[in-house]
């Protein structure tokens, strides 16, 4: 049983209940005869920041990627702000998008940090903060590279504007790949293991960079394996288990008293 | 209905042309094709090896006439070096045989037609293989070398126990393409009169005013012979890598 | 030696490349144009789209071109209603353009493998970055798909846009006087074939070297992202190899 409801039955009961700016009800998804996500629900309102731990295999990614539908949830609704993302029986009996261009415009609003960073390999770093702004949210060009200049000053990395991503650090890719899902003005952004892939020692400057970000307020959704971040700079924590959300809450109260043996067994093995 | 009889008809005439002699002609070129094919992929296979070993020299000198060969008989139209080989030959042999009197002053002596193309099909060949052998020969794994070095094996056991059956494994795809490849380029020596298929399928053509007939055949026949070589090095591919499949 | 002979024949192989030069490049682009449909065919995802393109690609791969060529000229003129259509008829009894159609089909087969090949081989990860920043299926394809696959594409279409350099040289056998036709009748006129295929060897292969630095230029242009970073840049590339 999940042990600690009360964190999500207070979310569910505040007051801008549908303001929601994203939320998710009882996903499932399988792969195969593997039952990934056992139904997942969760509530993301305007300033959360929401950690989704979880030993690999837990499906914490696969979640994240079923939001903005990179891969497509077998049943469950998503809610962005309110809107629901209608979804329709596709010919083979799946569940697909029914309108692409709705979700197309959610993808918008729910900017994505990738583990591996992919960012496009052909274009400038600049160029890339650039390309989604201007052909997706269609705004005029002049003023998103304005805006691209000033994020990348704001990650620290500048200098390498001109740059293309093959040319720089791990740490220095996922900084710009941060900076390239802010030139959107997500109303939610998804890190997926955003520091997984880095060399320990360039692991710092992106975390510094996400807790910046924290710190102004954005709403993020972010898998990790860095206990550090979830416990201090995380609003609430959310720990998968087996497809399954085993438990839920502040994330102080979590590391000091685990609800649940799983998850003691889990930040015991982390703390090894 | 009439569709149906007009198909009828021409499979008979098809029937009654094969079976007057060109179905045996056809048969003779895929033999002659086959000939040409395995003895150019032989000499291409000879000059291809050390073509490669050429390149793949220390010495700047040997280097650059590997890439020149390379270079240039991968970089001439096919039809230039067939008639390079054949009437060039010509003219060379007539030459000596006009200076030393075998033959009279007017007279010529004909490069035999087989020779030629097969000397420039498997020259073209060897260019290609020399580029599988290379390749092949650098994505041997360096630490195997190595090891072999440090095993204190000379040259020449490292080259038969270590890179001779390594080469062989890389190249057998590549080597698959080559094969196809010099199949095609046969083709090209109905020029010089070697009695293969295309010119088969040419001597029919324009004898029964049947072109249609016989150019579909012939594509249909190269098509099999070009398929049917696919499972064939598929198989030689995985007997020469057997040793990297997990035993069943 | 005789360098007035040389020089004559030099001089009147060369007043075929425009020929040669019109085979080739119609050759190609309208290859281009099929070979594009055929790789979107075979990436549609209808599968009747792909098994035609598949089994296009085995037939012209699988025999060879001067067949494919024969088979156009004499061949397809046994129908009646080829010599009987107004549109067919003029085209299919020039052997121009036959030795156009014939090239343009046959590099189709192999320039649509190639395209497959590199869009394959572009990074799954930066097509998903462009899903997931919600851009549409042409925005994606135009900025991140495109670009990268025909980066990919390029050594290998180079390659082939030379095999095609020589293919021309079939032209001659179906009465073209293009280069190579017009070599084989100044070697007839003269019996000296060793001199006059020299000529016009040494024409073909500074044509193709030509080609081939084009090529590669144009690749080294197209990746900036595959050179070495800016502070190694004053290094010079060396220029790769495409013959």
């Amino acid at each position: 049983m999940p042990a600690n409801l009360s964190a999500a039955s207070k979310a569910a009961s505040s007051p801008d209940d549908d303001k929601a700016a994203i939320s998710v009800k009882d996903m499932r998804k399988c792969f195969g005869d593997h039952e990934v996500l056992k139904g997942i629900s969760l509530e993301a309102h305007k300033g959360d920041v929401i950690s989704i731990l979880g030993s690999s295999g837990s499906g914490k990614s696969t979640f994240l990627r079923c939001i903005n539908l990179l891969e497509i949830p077998d049943s469950g609704e998503v809610r962005v702000d309110g809107e629901l993302i209608r979804m329709k029986q596709g010919r083979d009996g799946r569940q697909m998008p029914a309108d692409m261009r709705q979700v197309e415009r959610m993808r918008a609003n729910l900017a994505m940090v990738f583990q591996s960073f992919n960012l496009w390999s052909h274009m400038t770093v600049l160029e890339n903060l650039v390309a989604a702004p201007t052909h997706v949210l269609k705004r005029p060009r002049a003023e998103c590279l304005e805006q691209a200049e000033a994020l990348l000053k704001r990650v620290g990395i500048w200098e390498r504007r001109n740059y293309y991503p093959p040319h720089m650090s791990g740490g220095q890719q996922q900084r710009a790949a941060i900076a390239r899902a802010l030139a959107m003005n997500p109303k939610v952004m998804l890190f997926d293991e955003p520091t997984s892939a880095l060399d320990p020692e360039l692991v710092g400057e992106v975390l510094r960079v996400m807790r910046s970000l924290a710190e102004e307020g954005r709403t993020m959704l972010v898998v990790t394996h860095e206990m550090g971040f979830a416990r201090d700079v995380s609003s609430q924590v959310m720990f998968l288990h087996k497809g399954e959300v085993d438990s839920l809450g502040e994330p102080k109260e979590m590391f000091a008293r685990p609800p649940t043996q799983q998850f003691k067994q889990f930040i015991a093995n982390f703390n090894k | 209905m009439e569709f149906l009889n007009n198909l009828l008809d021409q499979l008979s005439t098809a029937y009654e042309l094969l079976a007057a002699g060109w179905g045996v002609q056809l048969l003779w070129g895929i033999a002659w094709t086959l000939a040409v094919t395995v003895v150019s992929m032989l000499i291409g296979a000879t000059l291809g090896s050390l073509v490669a070993a050429a390149k793949l020299s220390q010495r700047g000198g040997l280097r650059f006439l590997g890439e020149s060969y390379t270079t240039v008989f991968r970089g001439e139209p096919e039809l230039l070096i067939i008639y390079l080989f054949y009437y060039g030959g010509t003219q060379v042999l007539t030459g000596v045989a006009r200076s030393t009197g075998s033959i009279g002053p007017t007279d010529i002596l004909n490069m035999p037609s087989f020779l030629g193309g097969v000397l420039a099909v498997g020259i073209i060949s060897g260019a290609y293989q020399a580029e599988v052998f290379r390749g092949s020969f650098l994505a041997i794994h360096r630490g195997e070398l190595e090891a072999a070095r440090a095993y204190g094996m000379s040259a020449l056991t490292r080259f038969r126990l270590v890179i001779m059956p390594q080469v062989l494994r890389l190249a057998v795809p590549g080597l698959g393409n080559v094969w196809q490849l010099t199949i095609k380029d046969s083709a090209l020596i109905s020029v010089t009169g070697v009695a293969e298929l295309m010119l088969s399928a040419n001597k029919a053509a324009r004898s029964t005013h049947h072109s249609l007939l016989f150019y579909t055949l012939a594509g249909i026949l190269y098509l099999v012979m070009t398929s049917v070589s696919t499972p064939i090095f598929d198989k030689a591919e995985r007997y020469t890598s057997r040793s990297f499949v997990r035993p069943k | 030696m005789d360098p007035n002979f040389y020089l004559s024949t030099i001089w009147s192989v060369l007043k075929a490349l425009p020929l040669t030069l019109e085979i080739w490049f119609f050759g190609v682009a309208i290859g281009l144009v099929l070979a594009s449909g055929l790789t979107w065919m075979r990436a549609s995802g209808y599968r009747l789209g792909e098994l035609f393109a598949r089994a296009y690609v085995f037939v012209f791969r699988g025999s060879p071109l001067l067949v494919q060529l024969y088979l156009i000229y004499f061949g397809l003129s046994q129908f009646d209603f080829v010599r009987h259509s107004p549109i067919l008829w003029p085209i299919l009894r020039d052997p121009m353009y036959c030795t156009i159609l014939a090239m343009a089909l046959n590099t189709a087969a192999y320039s649509s493998e190639i395209f497959r090949g590199a869009l394959r081989a572009v990074p799954v990860g930066q097509i998903e970055a462009a899903k997931a920043f919600g851009m549409p299926m042409f925005t994606r394809f135009r900025l991140v798909t495109l670009p990268i696959a025909l980066r990919l594409a390029l050594p290998a279409y180079s390659t082939e846009i030379i095999l095609m350099t020589k293919a021309t040289a079939l032209a001659s056998m179906v009465t073209i006087m293009e280069m190579m036709g017009t070599a084989q009748k100044i070697q007839h006129d003269t019996f000296r074939p060793i001199e006059v295929l020299t000529c016009a060897g040494v024409i073909y292969l500074l044509l193709n070297l030509s080609i081939a630095r084009l090529f590669a230029f144009v690749e080294y242009l197209l990746s900036p992202h595959l050179r070495p970073p800016p502070e190694q840049s004053q290094q010079i590339k060396p220029v790769p190899e495409v013959l």
